[in-house]
């Protein structure tokens, strides 16, 4: 028994300093942000965004451990959920919470109707059939010309308001984001520590298991898709709001590939590390600008490094946020 | 009020794994199943389970047909299992391994568990409770938050036990538990197991140690080429001239058939890991 204490006892002192710095970091970022020039808050907003949309998949690969490469299917439902809801091209004018709520039913919708036909399939199998989703979507909305605007998008979509209160300056948006990630964030965490989150976990680790022992996998499953793909959804929304436009071409491979690229270097499994992991992808290409075409280069080369050095991503998934909350406010 | 099968048969094409098999295990009882290498005894285990669909027959648990329910389901009818080669989940803590099993019970609260924080404090703490006093009856609890798949190979065949048995199982039934443990180990869980027989427990097991076999079980039943050789006390199997022409080709005594045991210990000792 004394094995065990030792293991758990010895932690190095120096993670309070660092999870105090990031912290930091973080809480100056939001109250710096209002002062900050336009473009510097559409960066931020779209790391905002990208954190979202970590947080989503993030429950899909991290907790129940299913590679899903089709996540940007859900981004692109609820963008166009709002695109054709508050536009001139259905001559639609809904509120843009009544979207939001639309758009999140929408998104559990798809969750499930993809969920359902790559229930028995897992790892690489699973990897190619999502890819292969998230295409279809894509594909669809690029040829459907007559409802979607087809490969021109969806152009003048409505100023968002929010109880009479307009969303339209980077700003706003910023808010509304920060309120959305924060809100996700907390009740995704919540989730995990939930009796549903350990049998994500259980389902990862080893499936058969995890039936033997009473859980339905597939309920269990649909539950990750359906919840992953909601917030997806919702992000998708706030992104068409943002940008008043809408275009087959945020919605490619590359995306999925990118979340899911931000949710292995930050760490798999854990909010913290999303936050890390999006930071890194989204804040690099800006910090890199000026190298231009070697800038890719640069970005590989550092995934490839810190994949190398941290195998289990920047923020390991032992140091979660109820880690973070113990390290910054407890003994 | 028993566990059944009924000309209960597998079969993999032309090759018969179980034939025909007719069988009743009474609760309160230890049944201990042996045989040969490939007589078919994980096969009735894991037919049981509903991991290996049944070709023909039935098993009934209190005459409730077992065999067309899938697995999640035969698991909610009450029958826990270990397995051969150990199946925790490796990257969970020891009590997460444990606390995971209160799923099917607590699945319908998970909304609430997340939306009102007192109700999921008052439930971690209540399956914390249970867990723990499991843990503590087969003397874990100093492994509590350790990683399940960081813990010394005996440690994991009891935890594997143990969380088989946190939703207090009408059906347990363990596949080689004692193979790998050296002789301490397993003395200690003859004991373990003998302290879980309960009224209105089934308990199955498979297994290789005669000495575990002989002590623990109250009625044994002897496989051979997927049949039901012999079923008997301790004392009826040792003196069966049937059981030892199986094990040994002649019939000669047990102290042979515990060598050819020992040979099948060694060769189960370490145990391949899946993943790093």
């Amino acid at each position: 028994m004394s094995a065990a204490g030792t293991l758990t006892a010895t932690r190095p002192r120096s993670g309070r300093a660092v999870s105090f710095l990031f912290f930091a970091i973080a809480l100056a970022l939001i109250v710096a942000t209002p002062f900050l020039p336009n473009y510097y808050v559409r960066v931020i907003n779209s790391l905002l965004i990208y954190i979202l949309l970590g947080i989503g998949l993030n429950i899909v690969i991290g907790y129940a451990g299913l590679l899903d490469l089709g996540f940007v299917a859900f981004y692109a439902v609820g963008a166009y959920s709002y695109a054709l809801l508050a536009s001139p091209q259905l001559d639609l004018h809904w509120p843009f919470l009544l979207i939001l709520l639309v758009a999140a039913c929408l998104g559990a919708v798809t969750g499930i109707l993809l969920g359902i036909p790559v229930l028995r399939l897992r790892g690489d199998y699973l990897a190619i059939v999502t890819l292969g989703f998230g295409e279809i979507i894509r594909i669809i909305i690029n040829n459907m010309d007559w409802l979607t605007g087809g490969p021109k998008g969806i152009a003048r979509l409505d100023k968002a308001s929010i109880l009479g209160i307009q969303v339209a300056r980077p700003i706003d948006f910023f808010w509304l984001l920060l309120v959305t990630v924060l809100v996700a964030g907390v009740l995704v965490w919540r989730l995990e520590r939930s009796i549903l989150g350990k049998a994500w976990a259980a389902i990862r680790e080893d499936q058969d298991a995890a039936r033997g022992i009473g859980i339905n996998t597939t309920n269990a499953k649909l539950a990750a898709f359906a919840t992953s793909a909601t917030i997806g959804s919702i992000a998708g929304a706030i992104f068409a709001a943002s940008q008043r436009f809408v275009s087959p071409e945020s919605f490619t491979l590359q995306e999925s590939v990118l979340i899911v690229l931000m949710i292995v270097i930050g760490g798999i499994g854990n909010i913290l590390g999303i936050v890390a992991g999006a930071a890194i992808l989204m804040l690099l290409p800006e910090v890199l600008r000026e190298f231009a075409e070697w800038r890719i280069l640069f970005l590989g080369l550092l995934m490839i490094f810190l994949i190398i050095v941290r195998p289990a991503g920047i923020v390991p998934r032992s140091f979660g946020p109820d880690k973070l909350i113990r390290r910054l406010f407890g003994k | 009020m028993t566990l059944a099968f009924d000309r209960l048969r597998k079969q993999y094409g032309q090759v018969v794994a179980i034939d025909d098999v007719t069988a009743a295990f009474a609760p309160g009882l230890i049944h201990g199943v042996i045989g040969p290498n490939g007589a078919g005894k994980s096969t009735l285990i894991n037919m049981t389970a509903g991991s290996y669909s049944v070709s023909s027959g039935s098993i009934t648990l209190d005459g409730k047909r077992l065999d067309t329910l899938k697995k999640y389901q035969i698991a909610n009818s009450g029958v826990a299992r270990t397995y051969q080669n150990i199946r925790l989940f490796d990257q969970m803590t020891v009590l997460e391994n444990l606390e995971v099993c209160f799923y099917p019970a607590d699945a319908a609260g998970t909304w609430k568990e997340v939306m009102w924080p007192p109700y999921a404090l008052a439930r971690r703490e209540s399956r914390r409770e249970k867990c723990m006093e499991i843990l503590r009856f087969f003397d874990l609890q100093g492994y509590a938050d350790c990683d399940a798949g960081s813990l010394p190979y005996g440690r994991q065949r009891m935890l594997e036990i143990a969380r088989a048995l946190v939703p207090n199982p009408r059906v347990l039934l363990l596949d080689e538990p004692a193979a790998g443990l050296n002789h301490h180990e397993t003395a200690e869980l003859t004991a373990r197991l003998a302290a879980q027989r309960l009224p209105d427990r089934i308990t199955i097991i498979v297994e290789h140690d005669m000495d575990l076999v002989m002590s623990l079980c109250d009625n044994i039943i002897v496989m051979h080429h997927g049949k039901l050789l012999f079923q008997g006390t301790p004392a009826e199997v040792q003196a069966s001239p049937d059981v030892q022409l199986a094990y040994l080709g002649t019939a000669n005594d047990i102290d042979d058939i515990r060598a050819a045991a020992q040979d099948r210990r060694a060769q189960l000792g370490i145990r391949a890991r899946r993943r790093s």
